[in-house]
């Protein structure tokens, strides 16, 4: 989706040079296909440069191009359709009236996973403050599971089962191992999205997968799923 | 083979799982309306200011006319009492 001969901010404006000062170029004073970085696609780039303009239609086009993206991401944060969806808007009309202070250094979906990830992260500690019994339905349904082998297990079973074994744990600890496993993210990758420090994330992510381990085997995990060697 | 292990072998699975797809841009632009600031204009609160101000200098008027006929109670007692004809 680059467009051909993407063009970067000139030279002699100072930007890409050794030592110059970098500059963010006023979506709304330079719009078009002026980008200062290549990795900003073109599209998104005049789409939110005309989105700051209040161009609607610009903003409705954001949304369509990365609605798939985040509905994916968010849906490792809640199982509930309804739940889901006024995550994802949320997420759209968050990035609506911060698109100011979006620079352009990462590709808008970094930028709209980044913020989907922290909105889902505080839906988990809202809901965490709620009493609720944590059950296993979904674990339980795993005794019925003939097929015990890996590729005729079903993802959504699969995924409903690794959801509610990460739902036992704090909103922290959840966080770290569902960037992890649902999104393969590195520990760098969940401390930028997230602002933490690596070291954090590294401990976090030690401590998680230590009681993700218990949870594991108190719940016979392997064995229900028959994949005792 | 280990709990982690299996963890990450069901991981492997989950990440296969399709997702759905909500349609979401109509309502997030309903949501961006509904919670844009509107603009607002100056013109009812100077319509408003200009009346409270009309309203406040006609009332000063009429104190300070009210004040300049105004006697004091006072001014009664200490105030040579007229002499009285008595025949």
């Amino acid at each position: 989706m680059t467009i051909a001969g993407c063009q970067c901010w000139p030279a002699e404006r100072g930007i890409g040079l050794p030592g110059a000062k970098r500059s963010r170029p006023d979506p709304v004073a330079f719009p078009g296909p002026i980008l200062y970085n290549c990795s900003v696609e073109h599209a998104d780039w005049s789409d939110v440069a005309a989105s700051l303009r209040g161009d609607d239609d610009a903003y409705g086009r954001l949304v369509q191009r990365y609605e798939r993206p985040i509905t994916g991401l968010l849906w490792r944060f809640t199982r509930d359709p309804v739940q889901c969806e006024e995550l994802v808007q949320q997420v759209f009309v968050e990035a609506y009236f911060s698109l100011k202070t979006y620079r352009g250094e990462a590709p808008l979906l970094h930028w709209l996973r980044k913020i989907a990830t922290r909105t889902g992260y505080r839906f988990w500690r809202e809901k965490a403050k709620e009493p609720q019994e944590r059950s296993l339905p979904e674990f339980d349904a795993l005794e019925e599971i003939a097929a015990a082998e890996e590729d005729r297990l079903d993802p959504a079973e699969a995924a409903a089962v690794l959801h509610a074994l990460l739902s036992r744990l704090s909103p922290d600890d959840r966080l770290v191992l569902t960037l992890m496993y649902f999104e393969e993210c590195g520990t760098k990758e969940i401390a930028e999205r997230m602002g933490w420090s690596r070291a954090k994330v590294k401990t976090q992510a030690l401590r998680a997968r230590r009681k993700m381990k218990e949870i594991a085997e108190r719940e016979h995990l392997l064995e229900r799923l028959g994949w005792t060697l | 083979m280990d709990a982690l292990e299996g963890l990450a072998k069901l991981a492997r699975r989950a990440r296969e799982e399709s997702t759905p797809v909500f349609g979401v841009s109509e309502a997030v632009r309903l949501r961006i309306l509904s919670e844009r600031p509107q603009a607002t204009t100056l013109i009812p609160l100077g319509l408003f200011g200009g009346l409270s101000a009309l309203a406040a200098s006609i009332t000063m008027a009429l104190a300070v006319q009210f004040w300049n006929y105004m006697t004091s109670p006072v001014m009664e007692l200490v105030a040579p009492l007229p002499e009285i004809r008595l025949w």
